[in-house]
C-alpha cells in the first residue's frame, strides 16, 4: 500500500513523524521545565488502575482501528505484489502486437524470428538487458482424458529450449530442469487442481476445434514459463516449441518476446521504464508495443491494496469519529475528577498554563501507552481480518494471503494516534483550565459570568463579527479559494486576516482599544477608529448586499434550469472585506468584552452552508447541498437558543426539521430544489449517519425527561427497584453533554451496522429474483480461438460421438441466446452533448436475434413512443444504430450511487419515456459510430450483461474480430442447471459452462463474506460506544459516592445500588442502540422504496434484517452491561460510612 | 465507659458494649474507638460531642450499622447487629432508623417527596402508598408545599427537613443524625433543632446527634462528650444548658 486518499503513504508517514516529533519535543521541554506539575500529572496515572484501563482502552481505538485498516491493505499489497513477481519471476516486458490500434485476425498477430532476433541486438545495444526471450502463447482448451475434466481457457505457452534457458529454464514444482519433448505437455499447478490430472496422463490440447494428442511429462509452478499471465486465471501449460508451431501452424513466428532486465525479480523493476523506452523506439513505426507487465501488475497490486485501505478507513472513519468523541470524553471527565486538585495548585499560585502542561503530561502517559496497545491489538484485528478473509473467500480471491504489515504503515499508525489524542487533550486541559478556584475547591458547579449583551443584537453582531475573524473566513476562504481557484489571491488576503482572528483576544489584553485613561504611559492614541469609520460603511454595505444577493440566489435557484458557475461580485467583495473589517472591529473591543462565540459559529456555519448550497448547484454534488443545509439549520438553532427560545423547542424543531431535509433528500422528494441532477457518493453515507444521529440525539437528550412521568406511573410494576429505576433515567439527563455523546457513538454505529444490514439484505434481494437470469439457466463460454456458428449444432455434432449415456439433451433447451462482447479497453463511448468531450472506456455487447426475442431482462425506462420492452427489443433488433444502455451508465442512483456519470445525461433522461439520445462510440480503429439510446436496463441485468446492447451485426460491423461469445440457454423447467452445464463443459471441450444462478449465489457469497467484514470492522466502533458507558460509570462512582452511601444507609441493598448503574448504563445503551436502529432502519427503507440505490430495489417489498440486527443488539447490550460491570460493583461496594463522609 | 445504669434494661433501644475501631491504611494504625460502651434508652435525645477526630461520627456509624468495628457488641433493640448479614443489616435500617447528615445526602435528580418516599419504596412498600406517607411526612417538616421541588430548588434549611422528613418517614425507633445543622446559619439551625426535638417529643424516638454546637447538646436529654476514641464524660441537659449559656 503506497497511497491513502491519493496521497504518497511516504509523504503521510513524514509529516506524522514530524508532528509527533514536534509534540514529543513540546512535552520534554514541559517536563523539563515544570518538573513538579509534570510528575503531578503522570502520577495520577496508577491511582486507579481499573479506569487508568479502561482509558487507554478508549484511547487505543482510534490507532487499532487505524492500524487495522493498514495492515489489511498492507497485506493485499504484498500478497498481490510476490504473487506478480513468483508468476513473471525474471520477465519484466513483453513485446505484443498492438492489437487496440492495429486490430489484426490472431493468427496474423505476430513477430518473425528473424525480427525478433534483429530487436534483440538492436536493445542489447541501447541498454543492459539479461535476455530476450521468443514465446508462443495461445489460449486453448484442454481436456484430461482420464478424469474427462476439461479447461476451457488454458494459456499455453513454448519457447527454445535454449533461449528459456538463458532464465534459468523451465522446472518443475520439486526445482527439476524440465526438457519437453513433442508431444509432451508439463501442467501448471493451477490447471493440474482443475483436471485432476497427474503426470502420465494422456490429455488433449484444441487449437480452432482439432484435438491434439499429448502426455503428461511434469508439473511446474504457476508461472509465466508453465503458462500463467496473470494473476486471476493461473491455469496453463508449456509445450515443446517446435511441437506447438506445429499445432498452432505458426512456423518462423512467435507471440510474445519476453525482456529480462539487468538485476534481480525485485529489482529488475528499476530499469522497467529504460528498457521500455528504448524498446518503444525500436518499435516504432511497426505494429507491436511493449508492455510494462511485471511493473503494472505490481502496479495495480498496490492499487487494490490502496483501494481496500482507502475503504476500510473510510467505513473506519465512524469508528474514529466516534473514538475522538471518547477520548474528548474521557478527558473532560478526568479533568472534573482533578477539579479540586486544579482548584488548589492554582489557589497555591499555579498558573493556567501549568494547569495544562500538567493535565498534558497526565494524558500524554495515557496516550502513549495506548498508541502502543493499540498498534499491537491494531495488528491483531488485521491478522484476525486476513485470517477470515482467507478463510471465507480466499480461493475465490484467487489470491495466495500472506500477513504482512509495513513497518511504515505502524509507525503512521502510532503517530496519528499519538497525534489526535493530543490534539484532543490539549484541548481539553484547555478548557480544564479555565475554571472558578474556589468552585474548583469545593467541587461546586462552575459559574459563569453573564453577559450584559446576551439575547442582544448586538451581542449577536459582535458574536458574529469575532467568530467571521476567528475561524469563519479562514474556512470560507478555504472552500472558495478551492472551488474558484481564480479568486483564490484575493482570497488568501481574507485567509489571512482570518487566521489572524485567534490571537485577537491576545490584541485584546493589550492596551488597544482602551479609552485614553486605561492607557499605559507610553502608549499611543489608536488610529482604528479612522479606519473603522471607513470600512464600517463598507461592511454595513456588504452585509446588506450580502443577504440581498442570497435572497436573490434562491429565487433565481427555484426558478432557473441552469445553473451558475461564477461567484457574484457582492459575494466576492463580502468575501474579500469581512475579514479585515472584522479583524479590526475585535481588535478595538472593549477589554473582557464577553463573545458569544456560539453565535460566532453559527453564523460561521451560516455563511458556509450558503457557499456550499451554491457549489452544490454548481458542481452538481448532494453532499455539498446536505452539508450546507445542515448548517443552516444548525444556525438557525444556535440563534434561537441565543435570543432565549427554549433550548428544547430550539434544539427540538431544529434536528427534526434536518431529519425531515435527509429523509426527503434520500426518498428523492426534494428534487423541487435540488434540480434533480445531484449527485451523491459513498460520502453521503458518512454524512448523512453523522447529522441524523446528531439530530435524533438532540430530539431525545432534550426530551427523554418526558418518559419520567411514565414511569412514576407505571411504577408499581417495578416494586422496590422503583428508585433505581428513575435515578438510572434522571441521572444521564442531568448530563446532557456526555450523555449525549456516548449516545451519539452508540447511536452513530448502529446506524451505519443497521442501515448497511438493510440495504444489502434488500439489494440482495434483488438478486433473488429471476429478473437478474434474464430468463436463462446456463451461461456457455467459447474459448478466443473456438469460436462457435452455433452451440446446438455443436452439440449435436458432438453427441454423435458420444454414448448415448453421456450426451447432452439438446431437447431440454428451450430458448438460446448468444452474445459477443468487447471489452472496456478496446473500445470508448462520449455523449456528443456533453460539457467534457472525454472518451470513456466502455463494454459494448452484441446480441443475436434468439437472445433479443428470448431474453426476459426488464428495462428501467423507456426511450418515448415504446409501449413495452418487447418493442424496444425489436427496434433494437431491426435497427442497427439502436442501443440500450444499463442504467448505471446514466449515473443513476443519486444518493451514494456512482459519481462517475460518462454521459453526464440531465435527469430529463434518466426516467421512462425519455427522448432517444445519441451517443457515439469509437473502435480501436479510431472509426466513430453513432448509436440511438432507446432503453435503460435495470441495475440487476448488469451482473451479466454489464455493457451498451446493440445488435449482433451492429457490433460485428463496429468490431469485425470482436470475440468473448457467449451462449445462454433456458432449459425446460425441472432440469438441473448445475448438472447441465457440467454436462455441456464435459461434451464441448472448448467452453466452459455454468448455472447462472451458481454464479449469482458464489458472488452473493462473496459479498457476504466481504460485508460480514466491513460490518465486524464497523462494529470496533461500538466498542468506543461501550468503552465510553464504562467511562461514565466509573465517572459516577466517584462523582455519586455520598449519595451512595446515602442510599445504603436508607436501605438500598449492595444489588439494588448494582442495579441502578447496570440500568443507568443500559438506558444509555438502549436509548443509543434504537435511536441508530430507527434511523438506520427507516432511512435505509426511505432509499430504497424511493430506487435511490438502484433501480431494482423500488418494487421490492423492504425486509428488515432481523437476525443481524438482533444480534448487534444484543452485542451492544451485553457488551455494555459487561462495561459497566466493574463500576457498579465497585459501587455496590462502597463502604457506607467513609462514602458518607467522602467529599 | 459511663452509662446511666438506673434506665431499666427492657427500655434500652442502644446498647454498646467495648466496642472498638481500628483504622488500618497498611502504613498507619488509628484507634477511633477504644472498648466504648453506652446505652441509649427509647424515647432518649442522646448528644455526642467532642474535638474533631475524636470518634463522635465513627461511634455514630458503628452504632447504626454503617461501618463494621472490630471488637465488641452492638445491641439495637437487643438484637446483636455485629452478626448480621449485609442484606439483613440493611432492611434492618430501612425499617428501623432514619439519618439525617450535615450534607443533606438528598438525591439531586429526584424531587423532595421522591427523596422522602426513597426508604419506603425500597422495603417494598406499594408506590401510592408510599407517597402518602411521604407527602404526610413532608407535611410534618411544613414542607409539604414543595414536594415536587427538586434539591437545587430548596434552600439549605428545606434540604435538611426533607433529609429529616425521610428520616422519619418509616417511622423509625432510632434516628442518626451527623451534624444535622452544621451546614445551616444560627437561625436555620435553632429552627432545625426545635423540629427535631418536637417530632422526639411528639413521636418518642430515639435520636442519637453528632455535633460540635453546645446549643444542639443542650436541647438534648444527655450528652456524652468523647476524646482519643473514648467516652469521657456526659453532661445531663441542665448541664449543657449552661455550657451553651457561657458560650453566649
Amino acid at each position: 500500500m503506497d497511497e491513502l486518499f491519493g496521497v504518497s503513504m511516504t509523504v503521510i508517514a513524514s509529516v506524522c513523524v514530524i508532528i509527533t516529533a514536534l509534540i514529543l519535543l513540546a512535552v520534554a521541554i514541559v517536563a523539563w521545565r515544570n518538573p513538579v506539575m509534570f510528575k503531578n500529572g503522570l502520577r495520577n496515572i496508577p491511582r486507579r488502575k481499573s479506569q487508568t484501563t479502561l482509558i487507554v482502552i478508549g484511547l487505543m481505538l482510534s490507532t487499532v482501528i487505524i492500524t487495522a485498516a493498514f495492515g489489511t491493505g498492507d497485506t493485499l499489497t504484498h500478497s498481490v505484489t510476490n504473487e506478480a513477481y513468483t508468476i513473471f519471476g525474471p520477465v519484466d516486458e513483453f513485446v505484443v502486437w498492438d492489437v487496440k490500434n492495429h486490430p489484426a485476425p490472431e493468427n496474423q498477430q505476430v513477430i518473425p524470428l528473424d525480427q525478433a532476433a534483429k530487436w534483440e541486438e538492436q536493445l542489447k545495444q541501447a541498454v543492459s538487458v539479461k535476455a530476450v526471450v521468443p514465446f508462443l502463447g495461445s489460449t486453448m482448451p484442454v481436456l484430461d482424458t482420464r478424469t474427462r475434466l476439461n479447461d476451457a481457457k488454458s494459456f499455453v505457452v513454448a519457447s527454445p529450449a535454449e533461449d528459456l534457458d538463458k532464465l534459468g529454464g523451465l522446472k518443475d514444482i520439486h526445482g527439476q530442469a524440465v526438457t519437453l519433448g513433442p508431444g509432451e505437455i508439463a501442467l501448471n499447478a493451477a490447471l493440474v487442481d482443475k483436471l485432476d490430472a497427474r503426470v502420465g496422463d494422456k490429455v488433449q490440447v484444441f487449437y480452432h476445434g482439432q484435438p491434439t494428442d499429448v502426455t503428461v511429462k511434469a508439473i511446474v509452478p504457476n508461472t509465466m514459463f508453465g503458462g500463467t499471465n496473470d494473476t486471476v486465471n493461473r491455469e496453463g501449460a508449456a509445450l515443446n516449441f517446435d511441437f506447438m508451431s506445429g499445432i498452432t501452424g505458426k512456423h518462423g513466428v512467435v507471440d510474445i518476446l519476453a525482456i529480462s532486465n539487468d538485476g534481480t525479480t525485485r529489482g529488475g523493476l528499476n530499469r522497467t521504464d529504460e528498457v521500455s523506452a528504448a524498446m518503444d523506439k525500436i518499435l516504432h513505426g511497426t505494429t507491436f508495443k511493449t508492455l510494462k507487465i511485471k511493473q503494472d501488475t505490481v502496479h495495480q497490486a498496490q492499487l487494490f491494496g490502496n483501494i481496500f485501505t482507502t475503504l476500510f478507513i473510510t467505513i473506519g472513519l465512524f469508528a474514529i469519529a466516534a473514538g475522538i468523541l471518547l477520548i474528548f470524553l474521557i478527558f473532560v471527565m478526568l479533568a472534573a475528577e482533578r477539579k479540586p486538585e486544579m482548584g488548589m495548585a492554582r489557589a497555591v499560585g499555579a498558573k493556567r498554563r501549568q494547569i495544562v502542561e500538567s493535565f498534558l503530561a497526565e494524558g500524554m502517559g495515557y496516550d502513549l501507552g495506548s498508541a502502543i496497545v493499540g498498534l499491537i491489538v491494531g495488528v491483531g484485528v488485521a491478522a484476525l481480518m486476513v485470517y477470515f478473509v482467507k478463510l471465507s473467500i480466499g480461493d475465490n480471491l484467487g489470491l495466495n494471503l500472506q500477513f504482512s504489515v509495513a513497518a511504515r504503515s505502524l509507525v503512521t499508525a502510532f503517530c496519528i494516534g499519538v497525534i489526535t489524542t493530543f490534539i484532543v487533550v490539549f484541548l481539553a486541559s484547555w478548557r480544564a483550565s479555565r475554571i472558578n478556584i474556589v468552585a474548583a475547591i469545593r467541587d461546586l458547579p462552575e459559574t459563569h459570568r453573564t453577559n450584559p449583551e446576551d439575547a442582544t443584537w448586538r451581542g449577536y453582531l459582535r458574536g458574529t463579527m469575532n467568530g467571521f475573524v476567528a475561524f469563519g473566513v479562514a474556512i470560507i476562504s478555504f472552500f472558495a479559494a478551492i472551488h474558484f481557484s481564480q479568486l483564490a489571491p484575493i482570497f488568501i488576503l481574507a485567509a489571512i486576516s482570518g487566521i489572524a482572528g485567534p490571537w485577537l483576544p491576545m490584541l485584546r489584553n493589550s492596551n488597544f482599544g482602551a479609552p485614553s485613561s486605561d492607557r499605559k504611559q507610553g502608549d499611543h492614541l489608536p488610529r482604528w477608529p479612522w479606519i473603522v469609520g471607513i470600512l464600517t460603511a463598507v461592511i454595513g454595505v456588504g452585509i446588506v448586499m450580502l443577504v440581498g444577493y442570497f435572497l436573490a440566489l434562491l429565487v433565481v435557484r427555484l426558478t432557473r434550469e441552469r445553473p451558475r458557475h461564477t461567484l457574484s461580485v457582492p459575494l466576492k467583495l463580502v468575501g474579500t472585506l469581512i475579514s479585515p473589517v472584522g479583524l479590526v472591529l475585535s481588535a478595538l473591543q472593549e477589554r473582557g468584552r464577553q463573545v458569544a462565540w456560539s453565535v460566532g459559529l453559527g453564523t460561521t456555519g451560516l455563511a458556509l452552508g450558503i457557499l456550499m448550497i451554491q457549489w452544490a448547484y454548481d458542481a452538481e454534488r448532494a453532499w455539498l447541498f446536505f452539508t450546507g443545509v445542515s448548517l443552516i439549520l444548525l444556525w438557525a438553532a444556535v440563534t434561537l437558543r441565543y435570543f432565549r427560545i427554549r433550548e428544547r423547542l430550539s434544539f427540538t424543531v431544529t434536528s427534526a426539521l434536518l431529519l425531515l431535509v435527509w429523509y426527503l433528500g434520500g426518498a428523492n422528494k426534494l428534487t423541487w430544489l435540488t434540480g434533480g441532477n445531484m449527485k451523491g457518493g459513498v460520502e453521503l453515507f458518512f454524512l448523512s449517519g453523522l447529522t441524523m444521529v446528531v439530530a435524533g440525539t438532540f430530539i431525545v437528550v432534550y426530551n427523554a425527561d418526558i418518559v419520567l412521568p411514565f414511569l412514576a406511573r407505571f411504577g408499581s410494576r417495578f416494586g422496590r427497584i422503583m428508585p433505581a429505576v428513575k435515578t438510572a433515567v434522571a441521572y444521564p439527563l442531568t448530563s446532557r453533554f456526555r450523555t449525549g455523546l456516548t449516545f451519539g457513538m452508540i447511536g452513530l454505529i448502529m446506524f451505519v451496522l443497521s442501515m448497511e444490514a438493510a440495504l444489502n439484505t434488500n439489494i440482495s434481494k434483488t438478486f433473488a429474483t429471476k429478473e437478474v437470469l434474464g430468463g436463462y439457466n446456463v451461461r456457455v463460454q467459447y474459448s478466443d480461438n473456438n469460436l462457435s456458428s452455433g452451440i446446438e449444432k455443436d452439440l449435436t455434432t458432438a453427441n454423435a460421438k458420444l454414448p448415448a449415456a453421456e450426451r447432452v439433451d439438446v431437447s431440454k433447451i428451450e430458448a438460446v441466446g448468444e452474445t459477443r462482447t468487447v471489452a472496456g479497453d478496446q473500445m470508448t463511448i462520449r455523449n456528443p452533448r456533453a460539457t467534457s468531450q472525454e472518451w470513456k472506456h466502455y463494454i459494448l455487447t452484441g446480441a443475436d436475434s434468439g437472445f433479443i426475442s428470448s431474453n426476459q431482462l426488464p428495462l428501467a425506462h423507456r426511450a418515448a413512443g415504446y409501449a413495452s420492452d418487447a418493442a424496444i427489443w425489436q427496434a433494437v433488433a431491426s435497427n442497427r444504430d439502436f442501443a440500450i444502455i444499463p442504467d448505471g451508465l446514466t449515473g443513476g442512483g443519486g444518493f451514494g450511487g456512482p459519481v462517475n456519470d460518462p454521459l453526464t445525461l440531465p435527469s430529463d433522461y434518466v426516467k421512462d419515456g425519455f427522448q432517444p439520445f445519441q451517443l457515439e462510440v469509437r473502435g480501436s480503429d479510431g472509426k466513430v459510430t453513432d448509436l440511438t439510446v432507446i432503453g435503460q436496463t435495470k441495475s440487476s441485468a448488469a451482473n451479466f450483461w454489464p455493457g451498451i446492447i446493440v445488435s449482433q451485426d451492429n457490433l460485428l460491423s463496429i468490431f469485425p474480430q470482436a470475440q468473448g461469445q457467449e451462449f445462454y440457454l433456458r432449459l425446460a423447467p425441472g432440469v438441473n442447471a448445475g448438472r447441465y452445464a457440467k454436462n455441456v463443459e464435459a461434451t464441448l471441450v472448448a467452453t466452459s459452462a455454468d448455472s447462472l444462478q451458481k454464479i449469482i449465489d458464489d458472488n452473493q457469497a462473496i459479498s457476504r463474506a466481504f460485508l460480514n467484514l466491513f460490518e465486524g470492522f464497523l462494529a470496533l466502533g461500538l466498542i468506543v460506544g461501550i468503552a465510553a458507558l464504562g467511562v461514565i460509570a466509573f465517572r459516577a462512582v466517584v462523582e455519586r459516592r455520598q449519595q451512595i452511601g446515602m442510599l445504603r444507609a436508607i436501605g438500598y441493598q449492595r444489588r439494588m445500588v448494582m442495579l441502578s448503574f447496570l440500568m443507568e448504563s443500559g438506558f444509555i445503551a438502549i436509548s443509543g442502540i434504537v435511536l441508530g436502529l430507527a434511523l438506520g432502519l427507516t432511512f435505509a427503507w426511505s432509499l430504497l422504496s424511493s430506487g435511490n440505490v438502484g433501480t431494482d430495489t423500488g418494487g421490492v417489498s423492504y425486509t428488515v434484517p432481523w437476525a443481524q440486527v438482533g444480534a448487534v443488539t444484543a452485542f451492544a447490550l451485553i457488551a455494555s452491561l459487561l462495561m459497566t460491570w466493574l463500576p457498579a460493583r465497585a459501587a455496590s461496594k462502597v463502604p457506607i460510612a467513609e462514602a458518607l463522609r467522602y467529599e | 465507659m459511663t452509662q446511666d445504669s438506673s434506665i431499666p434494661a427492657a427500655e434500652i433501644v442502644i446498647e454498646a458494649h467495648d466496642v472498638d475501631k481500628i483504622y488500618d491504611t497498611g502504613t498507619v494504625r488509628t484507634h477511633a474507638l477504644r472498648k466504648v460502651s453506652l446505652s441509649v434508652p427509647r424515647g432518649e435525645m442522646l448528644a455526642i460531642m467532642g474535638p474533631s477526630g475524636c470518634g463522635k461520627t465513627t461511634l455514630l456509624n458503628c452504632l447504626s450499622g454503617l461501618d463494621d468495628f472490630d471488637g465488641g457488641v452492638v445491641l439495637i433493640n437487643g438484637t446483636d447487629i455485629s452478626r448480621m448479614a449485609d442484606d439483613r443489616k440493611t432492611e434492618f435500617r430501612a425499617r428501623d432508623m432514619g439519618f439525617v447528615f450535615q450534607t443533606y445526602n438528598l438525591l439531586p435528580v429526584l424531587s423532595a417527596v421522591e427523596n422522602v418516599e426513597l426508604p419506603l419504596i425500597v422495603s417494598g412498600m406499594r408506590p401510592k402508598i408510599a407517597r402518602e406517607k411521604a407527602l404526610s411526612s413532608l407535611d410534618r417538616v411544613h414542607l409539604r408545599d414543595q414536594a415536587n421541588n427538586r434539591p437545587a430548588q430548596l434552600s439549605g434549611g428545606q434540604r435538611q427537613r426533607v433529609t429529616i422528613a425521610r428520616a422519619l418517614v418509616n417511622r423509625p425507633a432510632i434516628i442518626w443524625a451527623d451534624e444535622p445543622t452544621g451546614a445551616l446559619d444560627s437561625a436555620t439551625a435553632t429552627e432545625i433543632m426545635d423540629l427535631i426535638v418536637e417530632l422526639n417529643e411528639a413521636e418518642h424516638q430515639t435520636c442519637v446527634i453528632v455535633t460540635h454546637d453546645p446549643k444542639v447538646a443542650a436541647r438534648c436529654h444527655r450528652t456524652i462528650h468523647m476524646a482519643d476514641g473514648v467516652i469521657e464524660r456526659e453532661n445531663t441537659q441542665a448541664e449543657m444548658a449552661a455550657v451553651a449559656l457561657g458560650g453566649n
